[in-house]
Protein backbone atom coordinates (compact mmCIF):
# COMPACT_ATOMS: atom_id res chain seq x y z
CA UNK A 1 0.00 0.00 0.00
CA UNK A 2 1.44 3.40 -1.04
CA UNK A 3 1.55 6.37 1.55
CA UNK A 4 1.13 9.79 -0.28
CA UNK A 5 2.70 13.09 1.50
CA UNK A 6 1.78 16.06 -0.40
CA UNK A 7 4.78 18.97 -0.02
CA UNK A 8 4.35 22.14 -0.32
CA UNK A 9 6.84 24.35 -1.46
CA UNK A 10 8.44 27.52 -1.03
CA UNK A 11 6.67 29.97 -3.47
CA UNK A 12 9.40 32.20 -5.55
CA UNK A 13 8.35 35.62 -3.69
CA UNK A 14 9.48 38.89 -4.77
CA UNK A 15 10.34 40.51 -1.49
CA UNK A 16 10.44 38.24 1.83
CA UNK A 17 12.85 37.58 4.59
CA UNK A 18 15.51 35.35 3.17
CA UNK A 19 18.97 34.47 3.90
CA UNK A 20 22.29 35.70 2.01
CA UNK A 21 23.48 32.30 0.75
CA UNK A 22 24.61 29.67 -1.40
CA UNK A 23 23.44 26.13 -2.12
CA UNK A 24 21.44 23.98 -4.03
CA UNK A 25 19.21 21.48 -2.02
CA UNK A 26 16.95 18.56 -3.49
CA UNK A 27 12.95 17.96 -1.96
CA UNK A 28 12.96 14.95 -0.58
CA UNK A 29 11.20 13.00 2.40
CA UNK A 30 13.28 10.79 5.82
CA UNK A 31 12.02 7.44 5.28
CA UNK A 32 13.57 6.20 8.20
CA UNK A 33 16.93 7.03 8.68
CA UNK A 34 17.39 7.93 5.21
CA UNK A 35 16.17 11.12 2.64
CA UNK A 36 14.60 9.68 -0.49
CA UNK A 37 14.68 12.38 -2.85
CA UNK A 38 11.59 13.22 -4.66
CA UNK A 39 11.70 12.79 -8.03
CA UNK A 40 10.03 11.67 -11.24
CA UNK A 41 10.59 7.95 -12.42
CA UNK A 42 9.10 8.19 -15.83
CA UNK A 43 9.58 10.28 -18.72
CA UNK A 44 8.18 12.48 -20.64
CA UNK A 45 6.23 14.30 -17.94
CA UNK A 46 3.03 15.32 -18.96
CA UNK A 47 1.47 18.44 -18.16
CA UNK A 48 -2.06 20.26 -18.73
CA UNK A 49 -2.51 24.09 -18.87
CA UNK A 50 -5.09 25.74 -17.02
CA UNK A 51 -7.03 27.65 -19.59
CA UNK A 52 -7.72 31.15 -17.75
CA UNK A 53 -6.23 34.27 -19.92
CA UNK A 54 -4.88 37.28 -17.90
CA UNK A 55 -3.99 40.34 -18.68
CA UNK A 56 -1.21 40.48 -21.47
CA UNK A 57 -1.29 37.02 -21.06
CA UNK A 58 -3.35 34.38 -22.80
CA UNK A 59 -3.26 30.82 -21.37
CA UNK A 60 -1.73 29.87 -25.35
CA UNK A 61 0.97 31.94 -24.44
CA UNK A 62 1.51 31.27 -21.06
CA UNK A 63 1.67 27.30 -22.12
CA UNK A 64 4.54 28.07 -25.02
CA UNK A 65 5.93 30.14 -22.08
CA UNK A 66 5.96 27.08 -19.63
CA UNK A 67 7.38 25.04 -22.79
CA UNK A 68 10.48 26.82 -22.82
CA UNK A 69 10.83 26.64 -19.56
CA UNK A 70 10.61 22.94 -19.58
CA UNK A 71 12.97 22.67 -22.80
CA UNK A 72 15.69 24.80 -21.08
CA UNK A 73 15.65 22.10 -18.18
CA UNK A 74 15.68 19.23 -20.22
CA UNK A 75 18.24 20.81 -22.45
CA UNK A 76 20.98 19.92 -19.43
CA UNK A 77 23.07 17.32 -21.09
CA UNK A 78 22.98 13.89 -19.86
CA UNK A 79 19.61 14.06 -17.81
CA UNK A 80 17.22 12.51 -19.84
CA UNK A 81 14.41 14.67 -19.27
CA UNK A 82 11.16 15.47 -21.11
CA UNK A 83 7.96 16.84 -21.52
CA UNK A 84 5.24 16.70 -23.13
CA UNK A 85 1.76 19.36 -23.48
CA UNK A 86 -1.40 16.92 -23.18
CA UNK A 87 -3.60 20.17 -23.51
CA UNK A 88 -5.64 22.92 -21.61
CA UNK A 89 -7.91 21.93 -19.06
CA UNK A 90 -10.46 24.13 -16.36
CA UNK A 91 -8.98 22.52 -13.90
CA UNK A 92 -7.28 25.32 -11.21
CA UNK A 93 -3.61 23.89 -9.97
CA UNK A 94 -2.95 22.13 -6.43
CA UNK A 95 -5.27 19.67 -6.34
CA UNK A 96 -3.67 16.00 -5.77
CA UNK A 97 -5.89 15.01 -8.75
CA UNK A 98 -2.94 12.42 -10.39
CA UNK A 99 -2.64 15.02 -13.20
CA UNK A 100 0.33 18.09 -13.28
CA UNK A 101 -1.25 21.14 -13.99
CA UNK A 102 0.16 24.66 -14.55
CA UNK A 103 -1.67 27.75 -14.61
CA UNK A 104 -2.87 31.70 -12.92
CA UNK A 105 -4.97 31.95 -9.90
CA UNK A 106 -5.67 34.93 -8.41
CA UNK A 107 -4.64 34.65 -4.87
CA UNK A 108 -4.38 38.64 -3.49
CA UNK A 109 -4.18 37.36 -0.44
CA UNK A 110 -0.90 35.62 -0.90
CA UNK A 111 0.70 39.56 -2.10
CA UNK A 112 4.35 38.64 -2.16
CA UNK A 113 4.05 35.08 -3.85
CA UNK A 114 4.76 35.29 -8.04
CA UNK A 115 4.36 31.42 -8.14
CA UNK A 116 3.84 28.01 -6.23
CA UNK A 117 4.46 24.75 -6.87
CA UNK A 118 2.82 21.74 -4.40
CA UNK A 119 3.86 17.71 -5.18
CA UNK A 120 2.69 14.87 -3.93
CA UNK A 121 5.00 12.22 -3.53
CA UNK A 122 5.07 8.45 -2.59
CA UNK A 123 6.96 8.72 0.36
CA UNK A 124 8.55 5.69 0.33
CA UNK A 125 9.95 5.88 -3.05
CA UNK A 126 9.91 9.64 -3.33
CA UNK A 127 8.57 9.31 -6.61
CA UNK A 128 6.46 12.15 -7.58
CA UNK A 129 2.77 11.41 -8.24
CA UNK A 130 1.29 14.31 -8.58
CA UNK A 131 2.97 18.41 -9.22
CA UNK A 132 1.27 21.62 -9.73
CA UNK A 133 2.49 25.25 -10.17
CA UNK A 134 0.24 27.84 -10.34
CA UNK A 135 1.01 31.60 -10.72
CA UNK A 136 -0.12 34.35 -8.70
CA UNK A 137 -2.58 36.63 -11.45
CA UNK A 138 -2.18 39.26 -8.95
CA UNK A 139 0.90 40.36 -10.37
CA UNK A 140 1.41 41.66 -14.12
CA UNK A 141 2.72 39.64 -16.01
CA UNK A 142 4.55 39.40 -19.45
CA UNK A 143 5.42 36.82 -21.97
CA UNK A 144 7.11 39.92 -24.21
CA UNK A 145 10.40 38.82 -25.80
CA UNK A 146 12.65 41.21 -24.20
CA UNK A 147 10.38 41.39 -21.04
CA UNK A 148 8.54 44.54 -19.84
CA UNK A 149 9.50 47.31 -17.39
CA UNK A 150 7.01 46.87 -14.33
CA UNK A 151 5.96 43.37 -15.17
CA UNK A 152 7.02 40.01 -14.36
CA UNK A 153 8.33 37.48 -16.67
CA UNK A 154 6.70 34.46 -16.67
CA UNK A 155 9.05 32.35 -18.53
CA UNK A 156 11.57 33.13 -16.05
CA UNK A 157 9.49 32.76 -12.98
CA UNK A 158 8.08 29.41 -14.64
CA UNK A 159 11.73 28.05 -15.09
CA UNK A 160 12.18 28.56 -11.11
CA UNK A 161 8.82 26.58 -10.28
CA UNK A 162 9.41 23.97 -13.03
CA UNK A 163 12.41 22.89 -11.33
CA UNK A 164 10.31 22.66 -7.83
CA UNK A 165 8.46 20.42 -10.01
CA UNK A 166 11.51 18.02 -10.49
CA UNK A 167 12.59 17.84 -7.10
CA UNK A 168 14.83 21.00 -6.94
CA UNK A 169 14.28 22.98 -3.49
CA UNK A 170 15.79 26.60 -2.95
CA UNK A 171 19.06 27.88 -4.18
CA UNK A 172 21.19 29.78 -1.97
CA UNK A 173 23.91 31.33 -4.16
CA UNK A 174 22.41 35.46 -3.80
CA UNK A 175 22.64 38.11 -1.76
CA UNK A 176 20.28 40.69 -0.76
CA UNK A 177 20.17 43.97 1.16
CA UNK A 178 17.50 45.58 3.34
CA UNK A 179 14.34 47.01 2.14
CA UNK A 180 10.87 48.20 3.77
CA UNK A 181 10.92 45.68 6.08
CA UNK A 182 11.37 43.23 3.76
CA UNK A 183 14.72 42.16 1.91
CA UNK A 184 15.54 42.40 -1.76
CA UNK A 185 17.85 40.51 -4.20
CA UNK A 186 21.19 42.38 -5.21
CA UNK A 187 22.40 39.85 -7.38
CA UNK A 188 22.13 36.05 -7.31
CA UNK A 189 23.55 32.84 -9.65
CA UNK A 190 20.95 30.40 -9.68
CA UNK A 191 17.79 30.64 -11.31
CA UNK A 192 16.35 28.68 -8.11
CA UNK A 193 17.18 31.51 -5.66
CA UNK A 194 13.83 32.30 -3.43
CA UNK A 195 13.61 35.63 -4.72
CA UNK A 196 13.07 36.81 -7.72
CA UNK A 197 14.28 39.96 -9.98
CA UNK A 198 12.26 42.78 -10.03
CA UNK A 199 11.64 42.39 -13.72
CA UNK A 200 13.82 41.66 -16.94
CA UNK A 201 14.77 38.43 -18.78
CA UNK A 202 18.18 37.23 -17.47
CA UNK A 203 16.64 34.29 -15.09
CA UNK A 204 15.61 32.78 -18.47
CA UNK A 205 19.08 30.51 -18.15
CA UNK A 206 19.83 28.26 -15.72
CA UNK A 207 23.30 28.88 -14.23
CA UNK A 208 26.01 26.00 -12.68
CA UNK A 209 24.12 25.54 -9.79
CA UNK A 210 20.81 24.92 -11.11
CA UNK A 211 22.70 22.72 -13.61
CA UNK A 212 24.43 21.16 -10.72
CA UNK A 213 21.44 20.02 -8.73
CA UNK A 214 18.88 19.03 -11.62
CA UNK A 215 21.93 16.52 -12.65
CA UNK A 216 22.24 15.43 -8.98
CA UNK A 217 18.72 14.14 -9.15
CA UNK A 218 17.98 12.93 -12.79
CA UNK A 219 22.29 12.51 -14.25
CA UNK A 220 23.34 9.67 -15.56
CA UNK A 221 26.58 7.71 -15.45
CA UNK A 222 27.95 10.26 -17.98
CA UNK A 223 27.09 13.30 -15.72
CA UNK A 224 29.12 10.41 -12.62
CA UNK A 225 32.21 9.63 -14.49
CA UNK A 226 32.46 13.28 -15.64
CA UNK A 227 31.73 15.41 -12.57
CA UNK A 228 33.49 15.26 -9.34
CA UNK A 229 32.18 15.98 -5.58
CA UNK A 230 33.56 17.31 -2.70
CA UNK A 231 32.27 16.13 0.87
CA UNK A 232 33.38 17.18 4.21
CA UNK A 233 31.91 18.67 7.63
CA UNK A 234 31.87 22.02 9.27
CA UNK A 235 32.60 21.99 12.68
CA UNK A 236 32.32 25.23 15.35
CA UNK A 237 34.39 24.21 18.65
CA UNK A 238 34.65 20.62 17.81
CA UNK A 239 31.03 20.58 16.91
CA UNK A 240 29.03 20.28 13.72
CA UNK A 241 26.81 23.05 12.51
CA UNK A 242 23.76 22.38 10.98
CA UNK A 243 22.86 24.24 8.31
CA UNK A 244 25.54 26.26 7.20
CA UNK A 245 26.26 26.99 3.45
CA UNK A 246 28.96 25.97 1.22
CA UNK A 247 29.67 27.28 -2.08
CA UNK A 248 32.65 25.61 -4.18
CA UNK A 249 34.16 28.16 -6.75
CA UNK A 250 36.05 27.03 -9.97
CA UNK A 251 38.41 29.98 -10.67
CA UNK A 252 38.98 28.12 -13.73
CA UNK A 253 35.43 28.61 -15.31
CA UNK A 254 34.15 31.08 -12.70
CA UNK A 255 31.19 28.49 -11.40
CA UNK A 256 29.51 28.52 -8.53
CA UNK A 257 27.82 25.43 -7.08
CA UNK A 258 26.29 25.02 -3.02
CA UNK A 259 25.89 22.88 -0.95
CA UNK A 260 24.17 22.35 2.95
CA UNK A 261 25.45 20.85 6.02
CA UNK A 262 21.89 18.97 6.66
CA UNK A 263 22.81 16.62 9.70
CA UNK A 264 24.05 17.34 13.28
CA UNK A 265 27.10 16.22 12.64
CA UNK A 266 27.48 19.23 9.96
CA UNK A 267 28.33 16.93 7.10
CA UNK A 268 27.75 17.86 3.50
CA UNK A 269 28.24 16.83 0.29
CA UNK A 270 28.50 18.99 -3.24
CA UNK A 271 28.23 16.81 -6.51
CA UNK A 272 27.91 17.80 -10.23
CA UNK A 273 31.61 19.94 -9.51
CA UNK A 274 33.96 20.25 -12.57
CA UNK A 275 37.16 18.24 -12.31
CA UNK A 276 40.15 20.98 -10.79
CA UNK A 277 40.52 23.20 -7.93
CA UNK A 278 37.80 24.69 -6.09
CA UNK A 279 37.56 27.75 -3.14
CA UNK A 280 35.41 26.63 -0.84
CA UNK A 281 33.53 29.22 1.31
CA UNK A 282 31.05 28.55 4.35
CA UNK A 283 28.62 30.94 5.53
CA UNK A 284 25.67 30.97 8.13
CA UNK A 285 21.73 31.42 7.23
CA UNK A 286 22.04 34.71 9.67
CA UNK A 287 19.58 36.74 8.15
CA UNK A 288 16.48 35.72 6.99
CA UNK A 289 13.54 33.35 6.76
CA UNK A 290 14.95 29.77 7.24
CA UNK A 291 11.94 27.84 6.43
CA UNK A 292 12.80 29.47 2.66
CA UNK A 293 15.21 26.60 2.65
CA UNK A 294 15.10 24.07 5.46
CA UNK A 295 12.59 23.20 8.48
CA UNK A 296 13.08 25.78 10.93
CA UNK A 297 11.94 23.33 13.34
CA UNK A 298 15.78 22.15 12.83
CA UNK A 299 18.68 23.12 15.50
CA UNK A 300 20.15 25.91 12.48
CA UNK A 301 23.08 27.47 13.77
CA UNK A 302 23.61 30.96 12.26
CA UNK A 303 26.03 32.47 14.90
CA UNK A 304 29.83 31.97 13.21
CA UNK A 305 31.35 34.06 10.59
CA UNK A 306 32.00 34.00 7.02
CA UNK A 307 34.87 32.13 5.83
CA UNK A 308 37.38 30.29 3.50
CA UNK A 309 38.88 27.06 3.93
CA UNK A 310 42.36 27.27 3.51
CA UNK A 311 42.85 24.48 1.18
CA UNK A 312 42.03 24.48 -2.36
CA UNK A 313 40.28 21.14 -3.00
CA UNK A 314 40.92 19.46 -6.44
CA UNK A 315 37.90 17.74 -7.53
CA UNK A 316 38.49 14.33 -9.20
CA UNK A 317 36.76 13.59 -12.31
CA UNK A 318 33.86 11.03 -11.66
CA UNK A 319 35.30 10.70 -7.91
CA UNK A 320 35.06 12.50 -4.61
CA UNK A 321 38.04 14.43 -3.49
CA UNK A 322 38.95 13.23 0.11
CA UNK A 323 36.99 14.64 3.50
CA UNK A 324 37.79 18.29 4.40
CA UNK A 325 36.77 19.97 7.84
CA UNK A 326 35.97 23.94 8.00
CA UNK A 327 36.19 24.99 10.91
CA UNK A 328 34.31 28.24 11.40
CA UNK A 329 34.33 30.69 14.93
CA UNK A 330 31.35 32.30 16.56
CA UNK A 331 30.83 35.83 15.93
CA UNK B 1 79.37 41.82 -54.02
CA UNK B 2 76.81 40.94 -51.84
CA UNK B 3 76.46 37.98 -53.33
CA UNK B 4 79.96 36.71 -52.61
CA UNK B 5 80.28 37.89 -49.06
CA UNK B 6 77.51 35.93 -48.42
CA UNK B 7 78.64 33.10 -49.77
CA UNK B 8 82.27 33.81 -47.94
CA UNK B 9 80.11 33.83 -44.87
CA UNK B 10 78.39 30.78 -45.33
CA UNK B 11 81.87 29.31 -46.10
CA UNK B 12 83.29 30.40 -42.73
CA UNK B 13 80.31 29.00 -41.13
CA UNK B 14 80.59 25.25 -42.37
CA UNK B 15 84.04 25.75 -41.58
CA UNK B 16 84.26 25.95 -38.33
CA UNK B 17 83.03 22.70 -37.11
CA UNK B 18 85.77 21.50 -39.05
CA UNK B 19 87.89 23.55 -37.51
CA UNK B 20 86.62 22.57 -33.86
CA UNK B 21 86.88 18.81 -34.92
CA UNK B 22 90.34 19.43 -35.33
CA UNK B 23 90.40 20.47 -32.03
CA UNK B 24 89.12 17.24 -30.90
CA UNK B 25 92.39 15.76 -30.31
CA UNK B 26 92.95 17.27 -26.93
CA UNK B 27 89.75 17.30 -25.17
CA UNK B 28 90.28 16.07 -22.07
CA UNK B 29 86.56 15.98 -20.49
CA UNK B 30 86.50 11.96 -21.00
CA UNK B 31 83.39 12.73 -22.96
CA UNK B 32 83.46 10.43 -26.16
CA UNK B 33 81.19 8.48 -28.56
CA UNK B 34 79.87 5.36 -26.58
CA UNK B 35 80.11 6.81 -23.10
CA UNK B 36 77.74 7.59 -20.81
CA UNK B 37 76.45 9.70 -18.32
CA UNK B 38 74.26 9.56 -15.51
CA UNK B 39 73.48 12.60 -13.14
CA UNK B 40 71.33 13.24 -10.14
CA UNK B 41 70.87 17.35 -8.87
CA UNK B 42 68.74 19.15 -7.04
CA UNK B 43 65.81 20.92 -9.08
CA UNK B 44 64.27 24.19 -8.93
CA UNK B 45 61.10 25.10 -10.81
CA UNK B 46 59.93 29.24 -10.82
CA UNK B 47 56.35 29.86 -10.26
CA UNK B 48 53.82 32.29 -12.11
CA UNK B 49 50.60 33.95 -12.17
CA UNK B 50 47.38 31.82 -12.47
CA UNK B 51 44.89 34.41 -13.46
CA UNK B 52 42.44 36.24 -11.17
CA UNK B 53 38.99 34.93 -11.14
CA UNK B 54 36.07 36.84 -9.25
CA UNK B 55 33.42 34.65 -7.97
CA UNK B 56 30.54 36.71 -9.41
CA UNK B 57 26.85 37.11 -9.34
CA UNK B 58 24.02 38.06 -11.64
CA UNK B 59 22.93 41.39 -10.74
CA UNK B 60 19.20 42.19 -10.50
CA UNK B 61 18.74 44.89 -13.28
CA UNK B 62 17.02 47.19 -10.80
CA UNK B 63 20.18 47.18 -8.27
CA UNK B 64 22.61 47.95 -11.08
CA UNK B 65 24.01 46.61 -14.29
CA UNK B 66 27.78 45.51 -13.42
CA UNK B 67 28.01 41.93 -11.92
CA UNK B 68 27.82 41.43 -8.28
CA UNK B 69 31.20 40.14 -7.02
CA UNK B 70 31.21 37.74 -3.92
CA UNK B 71 34.79 37.69 -3.80
CA UNK B 72 38.41 37.54 -6.12
CA UNK B 73 40.80 34.74 -6.36
CA UNK B 74 44.02 35.66 -7.56
CA UNK B 75 46.24 32.81 -8.79
CA UNK B 76 49.77 31.89 -8.42
CA UNK B 77 51.68 29.01 -8.78
CA UNK B 78 54.58 29.31 -6.94
CA UNK B 79 58.38 28.35 -7.23
CA UNK B 80 58.41 24.92 -6.06
CA UNK B 81 62.06 22.24 -5.60
CA UNK B 82 62.53 19.20 -6.21
CA UNK B 83 65.01 16.61 -7.62
CA UNK B 84 66.10 15.25 -10.85
CA UNK B 85 68.13 12.49 -12.51
CA UNK B 86 69.32 11.89 -16.24
CA UNK B 87 70.77 9.25 -18.04
CA UNK B 88 72.54 9.99 -21.01
CA UNK B 89 74.65 8.40 -23.98
CA UNK B 90 77.09 10.03 -26.14
CA UNK B 91 77.11 9.62 -29.72
CA UNK B 92 80.25 11.64 -30.06
CA UNK B 93 82.06 13.60 -28.02
CA UNK B 94 80.27 16.87 -28.62
CA UNK B 95 76.55 15.44 -29.13
CA UNK B 96 74.62 13.41 -26.36
CA UNK B 97 71.27 12.10 -25.89
CA UNK B 98 69.67 11.48 -22.47
CA UNK B 99 66.48 10.97 -20.47
CA UNK B 100 65.38 12.57 -17.69
CA UNK B 101 63.52 12.64 -14.75
CA UNK B 102 62.22 15.34 -12.86
CA UNK B 103 60.15 15.64 -9.74
CA UNK B 104 59.15 19.05 -8.61
CA UNK B 105 56.36 20.18 -5.79
CA UNK B 106 55.34 23.43 -6.48
CA UNK B 107 52.13 24.99 -4.42
CA UNK B 108 49.15 26.56 -6.19
CA UNK B 109 47.59 29.44 -4.19
CA UNK B 110 44.46 31.44 -4.28
CA UNK B 111 45.07 34.62 -2.36
CA UNK B 112 41.16 35.15 -1.82
CA UNK B 113 39.76 38.81 -0.95
CA UNK B 114 37.52 41.23 -1.35
CA UNK B 115 34.10 39.19 0.43
CA UNK B 116 31.35 40.86 -0.12
CA UNK B 117 30.37 39.26 4.00
CA UNK B 118 33.56 40.38 4.83
CA UNK B 119 35.18 37.30 5.18
CA UNK B 120 39.21 37.66 6.25
CA UNK B 121 41.61 37.30 2.95
CA UNK B 122 42.77 33.89 3.20
CA UNK B 123 45.26 32.06 0.87
CA UNK B 124 44.36 28.63 0.29
CA UNK B 125 46.86 26.75 -1.05
CA UNK B 126 47.33 23.06 -2.99
CA UNK B 127 50.70 21.08 -3.12
CA UNK B 128 51.16 19.95 -6.79
CA UNK B 129 53.51 16.99 -7.14
CA UNK B 130 54.79 17.30 -10.40
CA UNK B 131 56.76 14.96 -12.72
CA UNK B 132 58.45 15.31 -15.91
CA UNK B 133 59.72 12.16 -17.94
CA UNK B 134 61.85 13.82 -20.86
CA UNK B 135 64.46 13.33 -23.04
CA UNK B 136 67.08 15.58 -24.55
CA UNK B 137 69.46 16.16 -27.30
CA UNK B 138 72.71 17.59 -26.17
CA UNK B 139 75.48 19.68 -27.54
CA UNK B 140 78.96 20.10 -25.50
CA UNK B 141 80.87 23.25 -26.55
CA UNK B 142 84.98 22.98 -25.88
CA UNK B 143 86.87 20.83 -23.90
CA UNK B 144 88.80 20.63 -20.59
CA UNK B 145 86.98 20.58 -17.44
CA UNK B 146 84.84 23.08 -17.95
CA UNK B 147 82.24 21.83 -20.45
CA UNK B 148 79.15 24.55 -21.16
CA UNK B 149 76.11 23.04 -23.33
CA UNK B 150 73.22 23.44 -24.60
CA UNK B 151 70.29 21.26 -25.21
CA UNK B 152 66.88 20.39 -26.19
CA UNK B 153 63.93 17.94 -25.88
CA UNK B 154 60.04 17.16 -25.16
CA UNK B 155 58.94 15.48 -22.03
CA UNK B 156 55.65 14.21 -20.75
CA UNK B 157 54.40 15.83 -17.87
CA UNK B 158 52.01 14.55 -14.72
CA UNK B 159 50.81 16.44 -12.08
CA UNK B 160 48.98 15.50 -9.17
CA UNK B 161 47.58 17.71 -6.32
CA UNK B 162 48.73 16.36 -2.68
CA UNK B 163 45.70 14.87 -1.83
CA UNK B 164 46.04 12.81 -4.64
CA UNK B 165 42.42 12.83 -6.10
CA UNK B 166 43.34 14.16 -9.16
CA UNK B 167 45.99 14.01 -11.97
CA UNK B 168 46.72 16.37 -15.13
CA UNK B 169 48.80 15.07 -17.66
CA UNK B 170 50.34 16.71 -20.81
CA UNK B 171 53.42 17.34 -22.98
CA UNK B 172 56.31 19.83 -22.48
CA UNK B 173 59.19 20.98 -24.62
CA UNK B 174 62.19 22.37 -22.74
CA UNK B 175 65.35 24.32 -23.83
CA UNK B 176 68.46 25.73 -22.30
CA UNK B 177 72.01 25.27 -21.15
CA UNK B 178 74.75 24.82 -18.59
CA UNK B 179 78.02 23.82 -17.82
CA UNK B 180 79.85 20.06 -16.91
CA UNK B 181 82.91 20.72 -14.51
CA UNK B 182 84.95 17.11 -14.55
CA UNK B 183 87.37 16.68 -11.70
CA UNK B 184 90.88 15.00 -11.67
CA UNK B 185 92.52 13.35 -14.87
CA UNK B 186 89.97 9.91 -15.22
CA UNK B 187 87.54 13.09 -15.85
CA UNK B 188 84.39 10.41 -14.58
CA UNK B 189 83.29 12.77 -11.81
CA UNK B 190 82.04 16.26 -12.41
CA UNK B 191 79.37 19.09 -11.40
CA UNK B 192 76.81 19.85 -13.87
CA UNK B 193 74.24 23.10 -13.71
CA UNK B 194 71.23 23.30 -15.80
CA UNK B 195 69.62 26.25 -16.55
CA UNK B 196 66.02 25.47 -18.67
CA UNK B 197 62.91 27.11 -20.09
CA UNK B 198 59.82 24.32 -20.41
CA UNK B 199 56.60 25.31 -22.17
CA UNK B 200 54.13 22.75 -20.93
CA UNK B 201 50.71 22.37 -22.57
CA UNK B 202 48.77 21.93 -19.80
CA UNK B 203 49.16 22.10 -15.85
CA UNK B 204 46.99 22.13 -12.73
CA UNK B 205 45.69 25.95 -12.21
CA UNK B 206 42.99 28.62 -12.91
CA UNK B 207 43.66 28.75 -16.53
CA UNK B 208 43.72 26.20 -19.55
CA UNK B 209 46.32 27.08 -21.43
CA UNK B 210 50.29 26.69 -22.08
CA UNK B 211 53.02 27.98 -19.04
CA UNK B 212 56.36 28.86 -19.86
CA UNK B 213 58.26 27.87 -16.88
CA UNK B 214 61.97 28.22 -15.64
CA UNK B 215 63.66 25.75 -13.87
CA UNK B 216 67.16 25.40 -12.22
CA UNK B 217 69.29 22.39 -11.27
CA UNK B 218 72.55 21.26 -9.64
CA UNK B 219 74.34 18.26 -8.78
CA UNK B 220 76.85 15.72 -9.67
CA UNK B 221 77.66 13.62 -12.64
CA UNK B 222 79.77 11.00 -13.39
CA UNK B 223 80.85 9.46 -16.90
CA UNK B 224 81.42 5.50 -17.19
Amino acid sequence: MRRYLALILAALVIIVWAPAADAYLKLGTRVGNNIVNAKFNTFPIRYFVTNRDVPGVTAQQAQQAYDRAFATWHAVPNTGMSSQFVGFTGANPGAADGINVLGFQNRPDLDRVLGSTSITTNSTTGEILDADIFFNSTFAWSVAQGGEAGRQDLESIALHEIGHLHGLGHSMIGETELVGGGRRVLGAEAVMFPIAFSAGTVNRTLRADDIAGISDIYGDSTFRTSTGSITGRVTKNGTGVLGAHIVAFNPASGKLVGGFTLSDDGTFTIAGLEPGPQVVRVEPLDDGDISSFLDPALNIDVNFKVVFYNKLVVVPRGGTAPSIEVKVVAK
Amino acid sequence: MIRLRGIAALFLLLALPAAAGAQQPYVTSGARAGKMEVSAAAAWTGGYDDGVAAAQLTRNPTTGSSPLTLFNANGRMQSGAGFEGRLGYYLSSRVSVEGTFQYTRPTLRASLSNDFENAAPTDADVNVSTYIFGGSVLYHFGSGPFVPFVLGGAGYLRQLEEAASDATSGAEIHGGGGIKYWFGAAQRVGLRVDAQISSRSKSVGFEDKRRVVPSLAGGIAFLF
